[in-house]
């Protein structure tokens, strides 16, 4: 055939040096509304380039500029060496982008799509077939070719339109949030075609709330309020942190907790499993005055050790100056601390069908009084349903469940009576006033009359709003909205609080300090039932429940998961060419290679015999390995390992 | 490889024919508003109720009285005979006409002197009123001409006999249908188009457009095709419905008259993308697509009410509406076959407004999330 050499023209505009993304001074307003100002960035060709931050803080309005598919206000930035505002039209054919929101179109399949967005990238015929066996391989969706894309599950989904953003082999790929509510196992894939596409080459720039996420770029900027407060290599990030983190492991704990925010507020200590873990600003200091500021309470100190700071810990040294102050120590307004013993919540055989569908499929739990539940699993599981049943909203088609004492279908009033409620959107009346939000809850609840301004003082204490009760909802920050909706949800004084994905979109800072009131909550005996995203929030549960598919396929503390799981053994290696060497591991059996920073993490099921085989490896490649070593597994591996077991069982009845 | 706008085309043709919302919206619904518009909305009159008030009682006057209901247009109900019986039946609507027979009614003419008669007409509707008011003379002419043939007294010598051209029964339903034509194009593609690109801005597919080498006319492009096919279908659907149901006669060229659907439908279509490009939702896609083409298509069209009997500004406006343009040469073809010779003004309004909503539409689809 004439004209069979399809040249896939790649036009290498390389710009002055190695710089794929080059910002100055962006800004971009909305009316009087700042998203971005003065942000410098600099992306090199072939990094995983991070950016963090809440909800608001500017992160989308960055990609976007950046796509070329919204002018800045101020400043410029050139991609791929095309100006964003003047080369527009250049640049978007030339990058991969992926928009938080729903990117495929519904109505057609998975084949259909990528063709649609092949079409539209013109990619030429030969090349075409190839890549879309390889990519649908790779993401687990050959076999799902003919099925409708509104069919698939959000993890699917998210996958594909992965796929469809690199059908055109772009230099550059701008994702933003892409794993946003995706289940862990497929989030894991997910980053495994990402990194499928940069060992060929392609530069990634993705958005994303997670700081486990963004442990996996080669450098990340963090972005508060429109502004970027850092900028670096994890790593050095982490080196650069003041002070240095130590983990403590205290009996009692919550005791040990409580003397520490009393004694060390600005030391910041959180829960972290069954330790504790606080900052220490001055850095050579001895850990010594800690046992025995802790001693002369009452309290045991098993251990003390220094421990590496996670990037999290680095953000919210950060941002320490920026988010509502901690929460006042507990006063003698709180209210009287509960009875702790007994069942707060028990649930057997629950079982909802919504027509043939099995939304909760036979889950059974007990929750003890004052426990801090978490209740883990990606979206479509099966938690919101099983909140509404314990909530008295929704009946159970088989199975029972009782709460605070009473039958959710034959008592659902007296259920009511005794619960608190907190849904992600903060159900908080924008334009009312912080105070007339308050009386509103109050008055919905049937708080008594005379009870009613002391629990109003209580409730502003709570979430860090004294004196402010005249502002107007709207203007305040996340933070500080997440932290009224709480209050107002616990104004009647609930005996069960269900908070569902309370910390969904809210910044490092204030997600730990919204922690350190769910512990308050939890010390005066109220039981906390709280969903997330976040699989390093499971680390702050006493207990936690993994769905998957509306069965409860794992119940257990964090250390009881990880020790009954045989989740594999994780390695971390330090080599010259992190990229290079993640490319020699991707299809090796056996042995589950992430990136992780300027680091790999090599999950394998027996660390010792691997280390060998791996090291081998590297050196018939010419790599050189600086070193090799054992480091924990995260919960989230453990969650994997459960998830791929249910997987299997579930092939397994199938077959 | 398609090309650019052939995918786009591609895309939709499958969204489309898999979505029964835009089935229902394009194939059912057309067939039910001419169903109710070709029957229900008809100005003609028939069996309208009629009442004689008959003071002579002579044979004259019966005859007279005799030849409403014998015309086929109306019914007698009743037989009045009180002077303030006449205000009551026409108050309650019993009766659209009364007839008033004076009691020297047979004298006058047996000496051949004029006779009065007087008709009372229901006015409340003063479209039909009129209708009325012109069969009732008629038949009274009828009457007269009867009259003088048959007292042996030579014919008049020039009587006037005016016909309704085109419409010679002056059936509505013929006039009406070849305007519905015009409207039902204007009602239903471009809501379907008016939701085209705003739904994908909702659920942001949107931005993996902004994000691809494809230019806002071929994105436009491919977009209105298949909506365009669409509506011509519907047009011929319509077209056949319209003419077998209500056996209208097709008297033009139909090759022009497809000619101008052709241009029509890219207008309409066009028009509803236009919105479509610049709103943000949904809900206020569909309220501008009824406010600016559904509503002005029925008032400022002609299609019910007559462009030339409009104060002289709205007749004005009504060239905004591309709806006028159409109906013009849809009752101008379907009635009257006139040719292009005389529609060719329309053809080029039509014309050049579709182009400029083409280009409206284009320029105002800027691949961008915000201004």
């Amino acid at each position: 055939m004439a004209g069979e050499v399809v040249g896939t023209a790649l036009i290498m505009n390389t710009p002055a040096a190695d710089q794929v993304i080059v910002a100055e001074g962006l800004g971009r307003r909305y009316g009087r509304h700042t998203a971005v100002t003065g942000l410098d960035l600099k992306v090199r060709r072939g990094e995983v380039f991070g950016l963090l931050g809440s909800d608001g803080a500017g992160k989308t309005t960055t990609l976007q500029i950046l796509a070329g598919i919204l002018n800045p206000s101020a400043g410029r930035a050139t991609v791929l060496g095309y100006d964003c505002v003047r080369e527009a039209a250049s640049l978007t054919a030339r990058l991969g982008y992926m928009s938080q929101s729903f990117s495929l179109y519904g109505r057609l399949s998975v084949d259909e799509n990528l063709e649609f967005f092949a079409d539209l990238h013109r990619v030429p015929e030969p090349q075409r077939q190839a890549r879309k066996t390889r990519l649908l391989e790779f993401a687990r969706l050959a076999p799902h070719r003919d099925r409708p894309a509104r069919f698939l599950s959000g993890g699917m989904q998210k996958k594909l339109a992965l796929c469809c953003a690199l059908i055109h082999e772009p230099e550059l790929l701008v994702l933003d949030e892409p794993t946003t509510g995706v289940d862990p196992v497929s989030r894991r894939e997910f980053w495994n075609i990402l990194y499928q596409a940069l060992t060929q080459g392609t530069t990634i720039v993705v958005s994303t709330p997670y700081m486990d996420e963004a442990e996996r770029c080669t450098r990340v900027a963090l972005l508060h309020e429109g502004r970027l407060i850092a900028c670096d290599a994890p790593s050095r990030l982490r080196a650069q942190m003041p002070g240095r983190m130590l983990e403590l492991r205290a009996r009692p704990q919550r005791r040990a907790l409580a003397v520490l925010e009393e004694a060390l507020p600005r030391s910041r200590p959180y829960v972290f499993g069954d330790t504790l873990h606080l900052h220490q600003e001055e850095s050579p200091a001895p850990a010594a005055p800690l046992p025995d500021l802790l001693a002369a309470r009452g309290i045991a100190v098993e251990q003390i050790r220094p421990v590496a700071p996670s990037l999290e810990d680095v953000f919210v040294t950060r941002l320490a100056g920026t988010a509502p102050p901690a929460a006042p120590p507990a006063t003698a307004e709180a209210p009287p601390v509960r009875e702790r013993t007994g069942l707060a919540v028990e649930v057997e055989d629950l079982t909802v069908r919504f027509g043939d569908f099995t939304a909760v499929d036979r889950v059974g739990f007990s929750v003890r009084r004052g426990e801090i539940f978490g209740f883990l699993g990606p979206n479509g599981s099966g938690k919101t349903t099983t909140i509404r049943i314990l909530c008295g909203l929704l009946a159970p088609s088989a199975g029972r469940a009782r709460v605070a004492g009473y039958d959710v279908r034959h008592e659902p009033l007296a259920v009511k009576a005794r619960i608190g409620y907190m849904s992600q959107r903060f159900s908080l009346y924008d334009d009312l006033t912080v105070g007339e939000n308050l009386e509103f809850f109050a008055g919905a609840y049937g708080v008594p009359r005379a009870r009613l301004a002391a629990r109003r003082n209580w409730a502003l204490a709570l979430a860090g709003l004294e004196g402010e009760e005249g502002r107007p909802t709207r203007g305040l920050s996340g933070g500080f909205k997440q932290r009224l909706a709480l209050a107002c949800a616990v104004l009647h004084e609930p005996e069960v609080i269900f908070l569902d994905e309370p910390t969904a979109g809210v910044d490092p800072l204030s997600r730990r300090r919204f922690w350190e009131l769910i512990y308050r909550l939890s010390d005066q005996g109220v039981t906390v039932f709280v969903t997330t995203h976040y699989m390093d929030e499971a680390e702050h549960c006493h207990t936690l429940g993994l769905l998957y598919n509306g069965r409860l396929i794992a119940l257990g503390t964090p250390e009881e998961l990880r020790a009954g799981m045989r989740a594999g053994e994780m390695l971390e290696l330090e080599c010259d060419q992190p990229i290079a060497a993640l490319a020699l591991f991707q299809d090796a059996p056996g042995i589950r290679a992430s990136f992780f920073g300027d680091r790999l993490h090599l999950l394998v099921d027996d660390a010792e015999a691997a280390r060998a085989q791996i090291l081998a490896r590297l050196q018939r490649a010419g790599h050189r390995v600086h070193h090799v070593e054992r480091v924990p597994l995260g919960i989230e591996d453990v969650f994997i390992a459960f998830i791929e077991m249910e997987q299997a069982r579930r092939a397994a009845e199938a077959a | 490889m398609r090309g650019l706008i052939g995918a786009v085309i591609w895309k939709e043709v499958r969204e489309i024919r898999r979505d029964p919302v835009t089935i229902w919206v394009a194939a059912v619904l057309p067939l039910i508003m001419l169903y109710l518009f070709g029957v229900a909305l008809s100005l003609d009159v028939k069996d309208a109720a009629f009442a004689v008030y008959d003071e002579d009682g002579s044979a004259e006057s019966r005859a007279l009285a005799e030849a409403f209901p014998n015309s086929g247009y109306f019914r007698r109900t009743h037989d009045i005979r009180a002077q303030r019986e006449i205000g009551e039946r026409l108050d309650r609507g019993q009766a659209r006409l009364v007839l008033v027979i004076p009691e020297d009614f047979s004298a006058k003419l047996a000496r051949g002197e004029t006779a009065a008669v007087q008709t009372l007409v229901d006015g409340s509707f003063s479209a039909t009123a009129m209708v009325i008011a012109g069969y009732a003379a008629a038949i009274v002419q009828d009457y007269n001409l009867a009259q003088l043939r048959r007292g042996g007294a030579p014919p008049v010598p020039v009587t006037l006999e005016s016909r309704a051209w085109f419409n010679a029964p002056l059936k509505s339903v013929n006039y009406i249908v070849p305007g519905l034509f015009g409207v039902i194009l204007m009602a239903f593609p471009p809501l379907l188009t008016a939701l085209a690109v705003v739904r994908e801005k909702e659920a942001g597919s949107v931005q993996q457009i902004f994000v691809s080498p494809i230019r806002p006319w071929q994105f436009i492009a491919g977009k209105m095709v298949p909506y365009a096919a669409i509506a011509f279908l519907e047009m011929l659907m319509i077209l056949v419905a319209g003419l077998w149901g209500f056996g209208i006669p097709f008297r033009g060229s139909l090759a022009l008259f497809l000619l101008a659907t052709t241009i029509y439908v890219f207008c309409t279509v066009g028009l509803g993308l236009l919105i479509s490009t610049v709103t943000r939702s949904q809900l206020v896609a569909m309220l501008f697509a009824l406010i600016l083409t559904l509503m002005p298509s029925f008032l400022f069209s002609g299609f019910l009410f007559p462009i030339f009997t409009m104060p002289e500004m709205m007749q004005w406006y009504t060239y905004l509406f591309p709806a006028r343009y159409f109906i013009d040469i849809s009752r101008g073809i379907v009635m009257k076959d006139v040719g292009i010779e005389i529609l060719w003004p329309q053809f080029a309004a039509l014309l050049a407004y579709t182009a400029a909503v083409f280009a409206a539409a284009t320029r105002l689809f800027r691949k961008k999330v915000a201004a």
